[in-house]
């Protein structure tokens, strides 16, 4: 049976194959290599750290949970990141939707009606990310990411802080090649406009 | 860094490079241990099948069908290996006596053979010698039984749950 060690130095197939065969080690390792890359992608997707921390959980179970169905001719990590993306992206939009009932049900005629189904802004404590962003540089570049759309969003963590290919984004988004080079190319222009009062 | 004049590919050349420089971030302690908790691991083929078995048959009405079927195939078992057997009563007579001998003879051997060593190793006399020796084994015998019942009263006193409800554990211990 493979030690925690020897499972380091074996690729994903392999490690797959052994956590289909039941090996709880596999399982770990697994966890072990993607538990970072996929929670700082959902991070930064949903700025949000318990949130986050929820959606790679979920990722993960998912992922674990389906490792029967996973065809070994894709890339594992492309098969994480998709569902990873997949899951910050319905975060995101279900969000957009909550956003609408901020001013009270639609239905509520009298002013404490608006009042008890409004939704109460809550002072939140700044989270690491905002700390992060507070300084420097990279929190400028952290900021700009933040304002980019969802799509161009992930084409350019997944590009630039995770290091993928054009082709694994593209297989990652569900998306032509082409159109992810564009959209890394058009994230790009916007992180230009973004940060250009660095240029003075 | 920021003070710096940039021109439009110095800019790029800086973004690109400060995006690869980004912190990678990691969730909280126990991750991994929740995600495990919620993973449904493998089971070995025969497991699987016991329990699915186990599962499709602790239902009421087929546990119920289960036993009737259990009790008819004894009773019909039973209905044809009796008069088997007592149609074939001298053969089993003379099979199970025969088991009978051969586990008596098995024991005999086995007891001779510790008698001889015993004899070969001396231990006999020893055993002789201990018993006539008389205070000395009761000295001993005394000893190990006070030794004993120290050994189980400190025990006894070491394991005494607290008789508190609200005694914390750290405290008991």
């Amino acid at each position: 049976m493979p030690t925690a060690k020897d499972l380091q130095s074996l690729g994903d197939r392999e490690v797959v194959a052994l956590a289909k065969a039941g090996k709880e080690a596999a399982y770990r390792e697994l966890l072990r290599r993607y538990e970072r890359p996929v929670f700082s992608l959902i991070y930064r997707m949903v700025r949000d750290r318990a949130l986050a921390e929820d959606l790679a959980q979920e990722t993960f179970i998912k992922v674990l949970n389906a490792l029967e169905s996973y065809r070994p001719e894709y890339k594992f990590s492309s098969w994480v990141f998709k569902i990873a993306n997949n899951a910050a992206i319905d975060q995101l939009r279900r969000r957009e939707v909550d956003t609408l009932s901020l001013d009270g049900a639609p239905d509520a005629r009298t002013a404490d009606e608006v009042e008890a189904t409004a939704l109460q802004a809550v002072d939140r404590q700044e989270s690491p990310l905002a700390e992060l962003e507070s300084r420097e540089l990279g929190s400028q570049i952290e900021l700009a990411v933040g304002k980019l759309r969802p799509e161009y969003r992930t084409c350019i963590l997944l590009r630039h802080v995770e290091g993928r290919s054009y082709e694994e984004i593209a297989e990652v988004m569900d998306l032509p090649l082409g159109t992810v080079k564009t959209y890394i190319h058009r994230a790009r222009l916007e992180l230009r406009d973004y940060l250009a009062h660095l240029r003075t | 860094m920021t003070d710096k004049q940039l021109d439009g590919g110095d800019l790029d050349a800086l973004v690109l490079r400060e995006l690869s420089c980004l912190r990678t971030l990691g969730p909280g302690r126990g991750f991994s241990d929740r995600v495990m908790a919620r993973v449904r691991r493998p089971q070995p083929a025969p497991v699987v099948l016991l329990r699915r078995v186990g599962a499709w048959a602790i239902q009421p009405r087929r546990a119920v069908s289960l036993a009737a079927a259990y009790a008819v195939c004894v009773a019909v078992g039973l209905r044809l290996a009796v008069p088997w057997v007592a149609a074939h009563a001298p053969a089993f007579s003379f099979v199970t006596s025969w088991a009978a001998a051969q586990v008596s003879a098995l024991l005999d051997a086995a007891a001779l053979t510790i008698a001889s060593w015993v004899v070969e190793l001396g231990a006999a006399d020893a055993i002789h010698s201990a018993f006539t020796a008389g205070p000395r084994l009761w000295a001993a015998l005394a000893a190990l039984t006070i030794g004993y019942t120290a050994c189980g009263y400190g025990l006894r006193v070491l394991l005494r749950a607290p008789r508190r409800k609200d005694v914390s554990l750290a405290s008991a211990l």
